[in-house]
Formats: C-alpha cells, structure tokens, sequence
C-alpha cells in the first residue's frame, strides 16, 4: 500500500479510529492491531512476503531470548552469527544473488573460462534492507548486553513490522521503538495536529516535488544521448531533488504517521541540502541508515581511532558498503565511492567536524562564504547523483563526459519547456520554506504558529490545493522502495 | 481527541473553499502549464462541442448512436433522414462506457429513442476514460454525472476539471466552435464527415486487447438501463481496415463477449471493404466508407421495422 494513495488515505482513518477509539482499553489488544495492520499494509503490496517478515521476527525474538540466558561467549557469539547469516542471507539471496553471479561469470570469461549460470526471476521483497537491518540491531544490542530481549512477542512483532516505517525506514533502533509498544500511549492533540503537518509536508514533497522532478529526470536520462551538457547538468539537478523529496517525504509521513499512534520515530533527514561540506551532508541525509553504519560497521573497525590510514581504511569501508546496500549495481558502489574520496580532504584536514551547528542559525540569510560551501557542496553531491540514477557505469560516464563539453554552455532544451518552469516555480516555492523550517524537525513544523489559526490553515490549505494541482494522474512508487 | 476532531471537522469545509477558488482563479487567470491538472478541452478535437450543445435543442427521435469516435464518424444520420427517421449521434471522442452512462443520464430521457445503435470498438473497453471524460466535462454542461464519473475514474484532473468547468461556467467568455475544422465538418445531429481521403495501407504489430472490467460492468448497466426503458438496442463494431483487424490476436474472444447480449453485429466480418480506398486512417471510415458501411447497417437491422415498435 502506498502512502500516496487512495487506499491508504481510507486505511489510516479506519486504524486510527479503531487504535483510539476500540481498543485504547488494553495495551496489548492496542499492540495487536498495530500487528494486524502492519500486516495488512504490507500483505496489500504482496501477502507471499509477510512469511518471510513473520520468520524473520520469529527468528529474532528467539535469539533474543537465547541470548538473555546464555554466558558462554563462544555460544553468544554462535546465536549471534546465526541472527547475522539468516538476515543476511535472506537480503542476500534476494537483493544480490543475481549480481554476484553475472559478475562471478563476466570474471571467469575475463580469464577465457566459460561458464553458464542463469541468473533467478527474484522479486525483491519491499522493504526487506530497512526491517532485516532493524532486526538485526535488535540481537546486536542484545548482543552487546546495551538491550534486554522482549518476551512480549506481539511488540517485538509489532516493532519489527511498525507500518509506517516498515518499507522505507526510519530504520529504528530496537532501544528507541521498543520500549514505546510497551507503555500505554497517551492521546496528545499537539503531536496529533504535529503528525499531520508533517504528514501535509512529506506528500508535497513526494507527489509535488520528487514525481514533477521525475518526470524530466526520466526523459532526460532514459534517452541522454539526446541532450546537451546543460540539460543533462538540470536532469541531474532535478534528480537530486527528486530523490530527497521521495526519500525525506517518505519519511515524513512515516514519522507523522507514527505521531498520530502517540509513536516518536527518529528523524531521518535534517535539510541536508544546506549542509556546507560532505562530512555535514552525511549528518543530515539517511540518518536512520547512516548512525546505523556508523554504531554496526564503523565503530566496530575502530571508527576514528587509529592511525590515518586506518580511519581512511574505515571512511571507504561505510561508504561502499552503504552505496552497495542501496542496490545490487556497480552504480551504486561508486557512488558510494565517491562520497569516501569527497570525505578524505576533510579526515585529512581534521575538519571533518567543522560544520555542526545549523547554517546561518538565527540569521535569514547566510553569509557569502556559507553560500558558496553550499553550492559547491550541492554540486558535488548532484555529480556523485549521476552514478546512482544512470543504467551502468558507462552510461554515468557518457553523461559526464557530455557535461564537460561545450555543448554545456548551450541553453537547456525541453520539449516541454512550460511545464519544466512551472516546476522551477515550485521547487524555489520549496526551497523558500525548507530554508525558513531549517531549524525545525520539518519545514513547516513552526510555520505560522505565531499568526491565528486561520491563517495557518489557509496555508495548509494552499499546499493542499498545489498537491492536487501538481499531482500526477496516477500512483507513483516511492524510489527506496526498489532498495 | 475531541479538539481534533473538531479541527478536522472545522478544517475540510475551509479547505474546500480555497480549494474551489484557487481551481478558478489558476484555470482562469495562469497560463495553461500552469495549471496541468485541468483539462482545457473545450472545442478539442471531433466537435464534441457543437454536438452537445446541438442535442440540447434536440427533442424525441428514432435512433440514437453511441459510442467512440467510430460512432461520430461511422453513421451519418442524413441517411436515415432519406429513410424517413430521425437520428441523434451521440458519439464522442474515446467514449468509454463510463461516459456513455453519463451521456445516457442527461440526454436518454429527453430523446426517448425507439433504437439504439451503441458502437462497441473493443479498445474503448481497454482504456481508462480519463481523456474522453475530460472532453465531456469541457464541452458539456456541469452536473452531478461529472462528479459520480469522476469518483468512478478516481482522477484528480477529472475532479479539478469537473469543479472548474462547474464554477466557470457562467464566468467562461462565449464560445464558438466552427463547423469545418481541418477535413471534418460538423454535420447537423451529431455526425462528422471527413473530406474523402485515401489510406495507405501500412503493417501492424500483433497485439492483444484487453477488456477493462470496470468498463465492462460499466457497459452491462448502460445495456440495462436501456432494456429497462424498453429501448431496443444493437451492438455494432464498425469495420477497421482489415490488416488492422487482423492483427489483433483476440477477435473472437471480444466476439464472445460482445454476443452475450442480443443482436451483435461485427461489421469487420460482414462488409467487404478496402483499406485504401475506404478508410482514413487505420480505424476510420472515409465517407466513401460509411456509405458502404451505412447501407449494409441499415440491411442487416431493418430499421423501417421500427413503426412496429
């Protein structure tokens, strides 16, 4: 079930009404729903798959358990490299199987040895990077003795599942989302009038912004061969804002869809945009993901401890893998890669902590230095974009290698230039706000709070309108779906 | 909980009203690209305009025809006028059976038909209708058909169109659309005779037709709201060119469906035509073609019969 789309808009009010209003009585009756709805949610895209959740928790909860009881470290150690291989194996039959074999083939050929393997018809089950990485945080922790194992099966069911994050993230932190399934949510109007807000800002972001950008993204790169420099350099551009409005609009309605539960999910996107170097980019894009790496994989191999060598060893280590868990292409590992060879001047330089705070926090406008380490930043950060929207490698390379021609200095082409600058209206339209909301959990978070109600609603009400103005006729999937 | 549902409660009616005046006020006054969810198709293509303005001064008549633009430009009705019955065409561009119960609801009553004659080309069954909605909601009058078409369609533009054309209607300046566009001219009752022209003949792909099933029950209640007022009715394909025909892979399934329902007529298999010399594009008659076409029709379902009625 998509979030953009009709079903869902009738499926929320009808769990909504029931989690309040039918079963507010009793926790556990509460968690059950929450379960069955999950499942429901899931089941609507494709019911073949909700096994594989369903085992995936069992196993889990499980090995939780198992662990809890046992002190031998050699056998802790053995239940926890069982949770690893069966959540990783699953992600692996299903995501990489086939990429591994055609490159296991294409290198025996590189060395005159032919060998024939047919690659597998796999469907890639939704959602399955974000909720076996959340799982397995789970045994992780429990692992390290930082988390104790739930022996309530139907919130450990519940947390694995949570409907509004289950495809797409945040992924969440068992030490975070747990313990919220097991104390009795409370109703608050504030946070209800909140999750909604955010819930208004993340479908603008996805059905305005990322499928308006998509449409140009889509003509510009499926035949780029066609297009001058300059208007593959506006394709690439439009493709950066169309993955963070998909990808943060997505999580705004999840975390605004949670709120409405008397659920907090972690913020997974904080304007990264406005970030004036990589190093800060990384602390504000797919944070959810990021902080993950950063707590499973980084600090683990010694994170910034260590010689410089060794922390070089590590930046690239995080970086390819988060590319490669984005998906089965070499696309997405140099991609991965280029973000580590855009962090090594900063390790390098130690300045890989300078930008923290918010930028030009308390001012309107930021300074003509912040300015320019934006812009430089936003370039670097489209370049590296090119890699994870083109078909291959070659593909992003012949689109590179045409934006470094003259043919840049041309006038971007478009066979629909007015429908590309109402687009242009729109997205200056966003960037208005995202820059005002910079400060906030989300752009329209406090927008307006000090004007009455009236106007705060005729507001609403206005990006309401552009939604159903802009909107495309028929349902888009959000792109982290395919991850 | 209670303040919320008050908010909400309060909320949706303010928002619906802003949400009427910007649909007026970007549909009137930005440039069209502006406003990509509001189908500007007032005076588009196939005279939809001139043929529903005309059926509106139209009162009882024999025969009615329904259907896609194979109806429009496949039965002339000066030929029945020869034979002494009085014809309304009621086809339109794409009409999908969603827009047909549309049609049939304004104007059934009104022009209380002895016959219907509903064209039945299989891909009006395959497509969703949004195009030929929002050509019935830009060249017709506002009502609450256009609203239960557009929740059956699901489609915003169709919504933001109904709405705009609704509100817009007094406010929209005179509009007049002319009786020859290109090689079409607007014949009085609906028909569209096209300035003989020849086809080339060219190859088509194989392909398959898949019959909508929203459409379909959309059909199968128009048939009934039909027998229902005792109207007698005939299902008629209208002939494509023959290569065109036969590329199709699923003719005879379509036959199937189609002849479930008493008196189907699938010209395509009853009328000898060429594809050169009676077409004007793949699909289309030439009026070469519908004099063919017509006389064969007017054979087959003895429409002089009709006194008897």
């Amino acid at each position: 079930m998509l979030f953009n789309s009709l079903d869902f808009a009738i499926f929320l009010p009808i769990v909504f009404v029931l989690y309040w209003f039918v079963f507010n009585k009793n926790l556990k009756v509460q968690n059950a729903l929450v379960l069955v709805a999950s499942y429901v949610f899931y089941g609507w895209w494709d019911w073949r798959f909700l096994g594989l959740i369903a085992f995936s928790t069992l196993v889990d909860y499980t090995i939780g358990i198992l662990l809890s009881k046992e002190h031998a470290i050699t056998k802790r150690k053995l239940l926890l490299i069982a949770s690893v291989t069966i959540n990783l194996g699953f992600l692996g039959f299903f995501k990489y199987y086939n990429f591994f074999l055609e490159n296991f083939v294409d290198a025996f050929s590189f060395f005159g040895t032919q060998i024939s393997a047919s690659s597998l018809e796999i469907v890639l089950p939704v959602g399955i990077s974000f909720y076996t990485f959340q799982t397995m945080s789970y045994t992780i922790d429990i692992y390290r003795k930082k988390l104790e194992p739930t022996k309530d099966f139907i919130a450990f069911g519940a947390f694995v599942s949570f409907f509004p994050q289950l495809v797409a993230g945040p992924i969440e932190r068992a030490s975070n989302l747990l313990p919220q399934f097991y104390k009795q949510r409370v109703f608050k109007y504030h946070d209800a009038v909140n999750g909604l807000r955010q819930i208004l800002w993340g479908l603008f972001k996805k059905m305005v912004i990322a499928d308006n950008c998509a449409y140009y993204v889509n003509m510009i790169f499926n035949d780029s061969q066609d297009y001058s420099g300059s208007t593959l350099i506006l394709g690439a551009v439009f493709f950066a804002f169309q993955i963070y409005g998909d990808f943060s609009g997505y999580s705004d309605i999840a975390i605004g869809t949670s709120r409405l539960f008397g659920f907090n999910l972690m913020k997974n996107f904080a304007f990264p945009y406005f970030s004036r170097d990589i190093a800060e980019f990384w602390r504000r894009w797919h944070i959810s993901l990021s902080t993950w790496f950063r707590d499973y994989l980084y600090i683990p191999l010694g994170g910034s401890k260590g010689s410089k060598l060794k922390q070089l060893r590590n930046v690239f280590i995080i970086f390819i893998v988060s590319g490669f868990w984005h998906g089965a292409n070499w696309t997405f590992i140099v991609w991965g890669f280029l973000n580590a060879l855009f962090f090594l001047p900063l390790l390098l330089s130690n300045k890989n902590r300078q930008n923290i705070d918010i930028v030009a926090k308390g001012k309107i406008f930021p300074t003509i230095r912040e300015t320019i380490s934006i812009l430089v930043t936003f370039s670097i950060t489209v370049f590296a974009w090119i890699f994870f929207r083109a078909n291959n490698i070659s593909h992003a390379i012949s689109i590179i290698d045409e934006i470094f021609s003259k043919s840049t200095l041309s006038i971007p082409s478009f066979y629909a230039m007015g429908r590309a600058s109402s687009l242009i209206v729109l997205l200056l339209f966003f960037l208005f706000f995202e820059w005002l909301g910079r400060e906030h959990e989300y752009a329209i978070e406090k927008i307006g709070l000090k004007y009455p109600r009236i106007v705060r609603w005729l507001f609403y009400s206005f990006v309401l309108f552009l939604i159903a103005m802009y909107m495309q006729t028929e349902e888009t999937p959000f792109i982290y779906f395919q991850f | 909980m209670k303040k919320l549902l008050k908010s909400i409660v309060l909320f949706i009616p303010l928002s619906i009203l802003v949400y009427i005046i910007l649909i007026c006020f970007w549909g009137t006054l930005l440039p069209e690209f502006m406003s990509p969810n509001i189908g500007f198709l007032k005076g588009s293509y196939g005279h939809t305009y001139s043929r529903l303005k005309e059926v509106k001064d139209f009162k009882k008549v024999d025969v009615l025809f329904l259907g896609s633009s194979h109806t429009y430009r496949g039965f002339d009705t000066r030929l029945l006028k020869s034979e002494g019955l009085s014809s309304f065409n009621l086809g339109t561009s794409s009409q999908t059976p969603i827009q047909t119960n549309v049609l049939l609801k304004r104007y059934l009553e009104k022009l209380n038909p002895k016959v219907v004659i509903y064209e039945v080309y299989p891909k009006s069954f395959e497509i969703d209708g949004v195009e030929s909605g929002l050509d019935i909601i830009a060249n017709d009058k506002s009502d609450f058909a256009n609203v239960e078409m557009a929740l059956k369609l699901k489609n915003i533009k169709i919504m933001n169109s109904s709405v705009y054309y609704y509100f817009n209607e007094f406010n929209t300046p005179k509009f007049s659309e002319k009786e020859t566009i290109g090689s079409d001219t607007y014949i009085s009752g609906g028909f569209v005779e096209h300035t003989p022209a020849n086809f080339r003949i060219i190859d088509h792909n194989s392909e398959r037709i898949e019959i909508n099933k929203k459409q379909l029950k959309q059909f199968e209640e128009n048939i009934k709201m039909l027998y229902d007022k005792k109207i007698k009715v005939y299902l008629v394909q209208a002939p494509v060119t023959s290569k065109y025909y036969k590329a199709i892979t699923n003719n005879k399934e379509i036959d199937s469906i189609f002849s479930r329902y008493e008196d189907y007529f699938n010209f395509n298999n009853l009328i000898t035509l060429s594809d050169s010399l009676h077409f004007i594009d793949k699909d289309h008659l030439n009026q070469k073609g519908v004099l063919e076409f017509n006389s064969e029709l007017l054979k087959r379902i003895s429409l002089k019969k009709l006194e008897k009625l």
